[in-house]
């Protein structure tokens, strides 16, 4: 006996447990040759975990958000759903027909017209001839591609193909539409058709899933959503709660990134230091051998070789000497660059709206009168955005000596998502000498949340009648 | 239970006829190929066999139709085998970017085979006229008994090889050759008659000889195999069929990864 239900409540998909491993050999066989080859070698492969002991519901006439990061899991779940890949343990209950759209199109052949491709496309979505040619102008005029239909499908680009593959996938009326990155492909115009179309969908009392990088979207539209990380899942629930969440996990591996990078660099130098030392410690001792050897016959052109090297030995000498002293004379320097939040906890990655703390660490080797501290900010392309200094702003200092720093506070920043490169500079009051002068060596990362945004910086706007 | 998709059979038929369609494309002669191709065979084989080695003159005095009955069945077979292990290859994006039962490529990319293959009977009953000859109604169903039966052969060796192709694509090149040898010990360029009555016995315990030659005979002198034989033919490719499909299961869940 069936039950009547509330079709709210029924479950459009269910997933318990799921799991799966791939195992990546490293060296990819696919000649009987190369099996015959390794058969005595040990078969080194690798187990990667696209997915551990993943659970969760998704109701019917859902819109289902799925968040995360490239490899967090999210194509392997899709395809599985799909059903392309079977899934090595857990169950999975899927309650009605899927349309999956996977990547770019789905039985698109480049040889065959719009058309012919369209009636492929539709067959393999499960439509009967008749249906697909009662629906046929509906999915070209959807897709926009009247004129172009009797084209091979060779000629079309990226984006006219997920158009028409789109339009196919959601005509073909199924009750489950999964959906991966279909709106990064489309232009403004398309996209928005796009999430009318989900919104219909989803009125329809139909599941939508979709997978996007696009975290406004999710925000917006999605009932749920749910974030993956290397293959668990991090967090279930309400879309705002989970959108936010990606975006500090994102914004946290980007700190550690950055730091990792500049830690590298910084190894980097270190070793590049010691080569240089190992090379003139070489250089002696190949004086010293040549010094040892006195065969009568070669004793001039040897001595003459020694000389010559000795003569170079001390001119590097003298002129690492000279570096060493000019670093010095260096009056005054800085020593490094910080970024801090509001709370002093020292970080670079900041959120639109945040106070960035730049602290600047110097070093006055004789105390100098009236300095002038200047910094500058440039985008990664090298776009100037902004250059006050001390100066210029009415921050009068009398002197500096010793170690100490200065803080350069950018209150409420209002920069959009990107690197920004930082610039700072020691002068004298005139501003024609620097004792010190890094030019873009600092980054600092805004990530900003509101997504929809584009352009460098916030302004302060407002539309009037 | 999930259920993936309905409308197997439009889903099978639109396959073979998007292959057929793009077999052609970008030929000049388009689908006149799907005759020419085994008539210019037979006339070189028929030329050469005919003429020089004079095999009509020998006991078979209906050479040329017996050489074009055998040939049409033999490239079926090779067509069918080569499209059939490698359908799941060419259609990866089936595979890989949706779900359809993975069956119905195998079967709709074998049927493009099959569909030639009628094309091609036409062609054959042409010459039938031509030569006036008139098969007897006997003949003709078995004969169509075993191109069913050479269809499920075909059918079982795409099932067994499919998935493994995927993997080991040697398969290919070995099987080409393996063609070439299985031409030549098929009783198609020469008859049976020609061979000692042991190395008869022997050449038709391959099936695949053994349906050319004996539909062929059916067709042309009215003769047939025994009943047990015919039997045996027919439980064993039955046989072989369920068995390539039962291991085309088991290996087919994991070739979305490794294609």
């Amino acid at each position: 006996m069936k039950q009547k239900k509330d079709p709210k409540s029924q479950n459009a998909i269910s997933v318990k447990n799921v799991s799966k491993t791939f195992s990546i050999p490293h060296d990819k066989s696919s000649t009987l040759k190369g099996v015959f080859v390794n058969i005595f070698k040990k078969n080194t492969s690798e187990k990667f975990n696209a997915l551990e002991d993943v659970s969760f519901e998704v109701k019917k006439g859902e819109f289902f958000g799925i968040l995360g990061r490239n490899g967090s899991g999210k194509s392997t779940l899709l395809k599985i759903l799909a059903g392309v890949y079977v899934a090595d343990s857990g169950k999975l209950d899927i309650n009605g027909l899927v349309s999956p759209f996977l990547e770019l199109g789905i039985g698109f052949h480049p040889e065959l017209s719009g058309r012919d491709n369209v009636y492929l496309n539709a067959t393999v979505l499960g439509l009967t001839e008749k249906e697909i040619d009662s629906k046929f102008d509906s999915i070209v005029a959807f897709s926009e591609l009247e004129r172009f239909i009797d084209q091979k499908i060779k000629n079309y680009s990226s984006g006219m193909q997920v158009r028409l593959a789109f339009s196919v996938s959601i005509h073909a009326n199924r009750d489950i539409l999964i959906m991966d990155e279909v709106l990064a492909v489309g232009d403004a115009n398309f996209q928005s058709k796009c999430l009318t179309e989900f919104a219909r969908y989803k009125e329809m009392g139909k599941t939508v899933i979709l997978v996007t990088h696009d975290i406004g979207t999710v925000q917006r539209y999605c009932d749920r959503a749910m974030l993956l990380r290397n293959g668990k899942i991090e967090m279930i629930g309400n879309p705002e709660e989970v959108g936010n969440e990606y975006i500090k996990q994102n914004m946290s591996d980007e700190e550690r990134r950055i730091i990792k990078e500049q830690d590298q660099e910084r190894e980097r130098i270190k070793k590049e230091r010691i080569q240089v030392e190992k090379q003139r410690e070489v250089e002696e001792k190949e004086a010293e051998k040549l010094k040892g050897r006195q065969k009568e016959e070669e004793i001039k052109r040897i001595e003459d070789e020694k000389i010559r090297q000795e003569e170079e030995i001390i001119k590097q000498d003298e002129e690492r000497k000279r570096q060493e002293e000019e670093r010095k004379n260096k009056i005054a320097e800085i020593t490094k660059v910080e970024f801090l939040d509001k709370d002093g906890k020292e970080k670079n990655v900041f959120e639109t709206g945040e106070d960035i703390v730049a602290r600047i660490y110097y070093t006055a080797k004789k105390r100098i009168e009236k300095p002038v501290f200047g910094v500058a900010i440039h985008t990664q392309d090298g776009i100037h955005i902004s250059g006050p200094n001390t100066r210029t702003s009415k921050f009068d200092i009398d002197f500096i000596e010793g170690n100490n720093f200065i803080n350069f506070i950018i209150l409420k920043n209002n920069f959009f998502t990107g690197n920004y490169k930082f610039t700072v500079a020691l002068y004298n009051w005139e501003c024609v000498i620097p004792f010190d002068y890094q030019d873009k060596l600092y980054t600092f990362k805004v990530i900003s949340k509101e997504v929809n945004q584009n352009g460098l910086i916030k302004i302060e706007t407002l539309w009037k009648k | 239970m999930i259920k993936r998709h309905e409308n197997y059979k439009e889903l099978v038929l639109r396959l073979a006829k998007t292959d057929f369609k793009l077999r052609y494309q970008g030929s000049a002669l388009g689908y006149v190929w799907v005759i020419l191709k085994p008539l210019l065979m037979f006339s070189v084989l028929n030329f050469v066999f005919s003429t020089i080695f004079n095999f009509r003159n020998s006991g078979t005095p209906d050479y040329p139709l017996e050489l074009l009955t055998a040939l049409l069945l033999f490239q079926f077979f090779s067509e069918g085998t080569m499209t059939g292990m490698t359908s799941l290859v060419n259609k990866a994006q089936l595979v890989t970017k949706i779900y359809v039962p993975r069956w119905t490529i195998i079967l709709g990319s074998t049927m493009n085979a099959l569909f030639i293959f009628g094309v091609n009977l036409t062609v054959l009953s042409f010459f039938f006229v031509i030569y006036g000859k008139m098969p007897s109604l006997f003949g003709v169903i078995m004969f169509l008994i075993y191109a069913a039966l050479l269809y499920v052969l075909i059918l079982a060796f795409s099932f067994l090889t499919a998935p493994f192709f995927v993997r080991f694509r040697d398969l290919g090149n070995i099987w080409e050759v393996l063609l070439t040898i299985l031409m030549y010990a098929s009783p198609i360029v020469y008859p049976i008659t020609m061979m000692p009555e042991h190395i008869r016995k022997i050449i038709l315990l391959n099936p695949l000889a053994f349906i050319i030659n004996f539909a062929k005979q059916g067709l042309i002198n009215n003769s047939y195999t025994q009943a047990i034989d015919f039997a045996t033919l027919f439980l064993g490719i039955i046989v072989a069929v369920v068995l390539a499909f039962l291991v085309f299961r088991k290996y087919e869940k994991k070739v979305a990864e490794l294609i």
